[in-house]
């Protein structure tokens, strides 16, 4: 197949950026193959050579405004690799306690506000109404739940950090200030409220998933491995621990790993028509290596969860299939699922009788000149990795983020869904909805990944086999 | 003067995209009896806080367009509006008009609200203003504090 059609990916659109996907057509004119483009420049681990690498986390904190605390727990604990430091264990569980926060807000997120107008109005709603100005309508009570479970955990990051986005609290060797009895007394009595709005939602959710059976047959359902951090038991985490990998039967593929010396085993592949690298799990090279992380890639290495309902539920979740759960659609059933559990979980740390200790911090001059921090984001597995020179400054970065790492299973999905969906030489907004639909489950950070900020448009191209453009369907 | 809330966003470190929040550590001195809130970008959970303010001013940069060059300052009334889409499909996007939107199809308040912009002149990295926004700084001050100081009518 040869194909003329050029794809430029300016520089310029960086911040005013945008996605394209293209398909292309075999000479029966089905669809062959399809390229999900992402076209922001990546640019953090240039900006910050040489920093002091105490200044990390705080500038890492601004690669998203979504998910800030990840990169400060992966950067601080990178930060703490330098020191050699092992922080107190009050400050272990304040950072666990902020980044489960974080976790629930951001899940809230993409899911009332991203992903809730696909599953409560279908795939083929009127695009016009297919938004959250259209689920409030719809059903208001969902939207602002949605919004209280937003503010329940921003309320937690701004009552631990000063403020809710970029909170400069997570440093190296720990956090700076303690919890106050007051703080901790009044997020506690938030408790009941975030549980009750988890609890519907998730009923919500799994009345809904009858309606959508083509969808979860179609959406990402193919067999891949699946990564994560877990403990030591085997429990879900999103802190610290081992770096576990299951096939897609659900067998262990390779377990205790470290996950600070990831480039042992995870490898990044540049493409030339995306500013976004794919990552793959190295002793099965490039591309047999794709697997997947977030949500769904941590309830499938996750034997449990550790607090009683959400375990409840991930046994539930775990019958789904008896295989691991394959279908990326069910990215959205997990992220529920996960939200019960950092809600309990917060509760749990909230009532430990070490909280309110005001050892928080350890101080050290650095005795490291490399350091890797790994954690669970919302979206996956995060990592950084440091070098510094004898003067404590940032000499080389290299940050490996979720999305990147779920880049060949979101192109192959999108494959997946256009050679199931689109017949002919015209696209259908349908067919549109489910492209966006399928990508939207992995709840992809693209300024994380790629560092740069900016609303998403996209532009699907039809291409037949001689590259010649057939249609072109976009969203401005 | 009624009740303010100044929702200052953007990214300060991509040049001028940090205008708004540097703009704040001005107005926190005018304005001592508004409120202020500096965000990387918009969420929907504003939709709530918005309700308890009798005016919303949202700061932002903007790009270079047709008929506004770096420095420019724009000042846009936003009005509710069931009938706009909201393209915040893909990314984390929220645009001011989506938060009044929501207020209103939400809670049933219709907050006085106003975006002001500035054009930029540079997004790339760094932690700087460019000569154009820096000039322009007093002047995007000094609105914000003539907004906020405004009477709200119920015209």
């Amino acid at each position: 197949m040869t194909q003329e059609s050029t794809i430029v990916i300016d520089p310029v659109t960086r911040i005013e950026g945008h996605s394209k996907i293209t398909l292309h057509l075999n000479d029966d004119g089905r669809v062959e193959e399809a390229r999900f483009h992402v076209t922001q420049f990546r640019g953090f681990e240039k900006l910050c050579e040489g920093r002091p690498f105490y200044e990390m986390p705080s500038l890492m904190a601004r690669i998203c405004g979504i998910c800030p605390v990840s990169h400060l727990i992966a950067s601080a604990k990178a930060c703490d690799s330098l020191l050699a430091v092992r922080i107190p264990p009050t400050a272990d569980k304040l950072r666990r306690i902020f980044g489960l926060a974080q976790v629930t807000q951001s899940h809230a997120l993409s899911l009332f506000h991203l992903s809730s107008p696909d599953l409560l109005m279908g795939m083929d709603a009127d695009p016009a109404k297919s938004n959250i100005f259209g689920v409030a309508e719809k059903n208001p009570e969902l939207a602002m739940d949605g919004i209280k479970l937003r503010q329940f955990g921003q309320k937690i990051i701004e009552r631990l950090g000063g403020k809710r986005i970029h909170p400069a609290w997570i440093v190296p060797g720990g956090v700076s200030e303690p919890l106050t009895e007051a703080n901790r007394d009044a997020i506690l009595a938030t408790i009941p409220e975030a549980l009750a709005i988890a609890e519907r939602t998730l009923e919500w959710f799994k009345g809904t998933m009858e309606r959508f059976r083509e969808e979860i047959s179609t959406f990402g359902n193919f067999p891949t491995m699946f990564m994560g951090i877990v403990k030591k038991d085997n429990g879900l985490t999103f802190y610290d621990g081992k770096l576990r990998i299951v096939d897609a039967s659900g067998h262990v593929v390779a377990d205790d790993l470290d996950p600070t010396q990831y480039y042992d085993y995870i490898g990044e592949k540049v493409e030339p028509w995306s500013y976004l690298k794919s990552s793959y799990y190295k002793p099965k090279g490039f591309p047999d290596g794709v697997y997947r992380v977030g949500p769904l890639a941590r309830l499938n290495v996750a034997d449990r969860c550790g607090t009683p309902r959400a375990d409840q539920e991930l046994a539930e979740f775990h019958e789904l299939q008896r295989t691991a759960v394959l279908s990326s659609f069910h990215y959205h059933h997990a992220r529920l699922v996960e939200i019960l559990y950092c809600i309990e979980r917060l509760e749990q740390l909230l009532n430990d009788p070490e909280i309110l200790s005001k050892h928080v911090r350890a101080l050290a001059r650095p005795n490291a000149r490399e350091g890797v921090g790994a954690a669970e984001a919302p979206r996956g597995t995060l990592f950084h990795h440091y070098k510094i020179d004898d003067q404590g400054l940032i000499r080389w970065v290299n940050l490996i983020i979720a999305t990147g790492q779920n880049n060949l299973a979101m192109n192959r999905s999108v494959l997946q869904v256009a050679k199931h969906y689109v017949h002919g030489k015209k696209l259908t907004p349908g067919m549109l909805n489910r492209v966006e639909a399928v990508i939207r489950c992995y709840d992809p950070c693209l300024s994380c990944s790629t560092h740069a900020m900016g609303q998403m448009a996209l532009q699907v191209e039809l291409i037949s086999p001689e590259g010649k453009v057939l249609d072109t369907i976009a969203r401005h | 003067m009624p009740r303010v809330l100044i929702l200052a966003y953007g990214n300060p470190l991509r040049s001028d995209d940090g205008v708004a929040c540097r703009a704040v550590d001005q107005l926190r001195q005018s304005l001592p009896d508004s409120e202020f809130q500096c965000f990387h970008q918009l969420g929907p959970e504003l939709a709530e806080v918005i309700t308890h303010f009798e005016r919303v001013i949202f700061l932002d940069a903007a790009f270079p367009t047709e008929g506004m060059k770096p420095g420019d300052i724009r000042i846009q009334p936003l009005l509710a509006n069931t009938n706009a889409t909201d393209q915040s499909r893909f990314s984390h996007v929220v645009t001011p008009q989506t938060v009044v939107t929501l207020a209103s199809s939400l809670y049933h308040v219709d907050v006085k609200a106003d975006l002001i912009t500035v054009t930029g002149q540079t997004f790339d990295h760094g932690d700087r203003l460019s000569d154009a926004v820096a000039a322009a700084l007093p002047n995007l001050v000094a609105k914000v504090e003539q907004l906020a100081r405004t009477p709200i009518t119920n015209s």
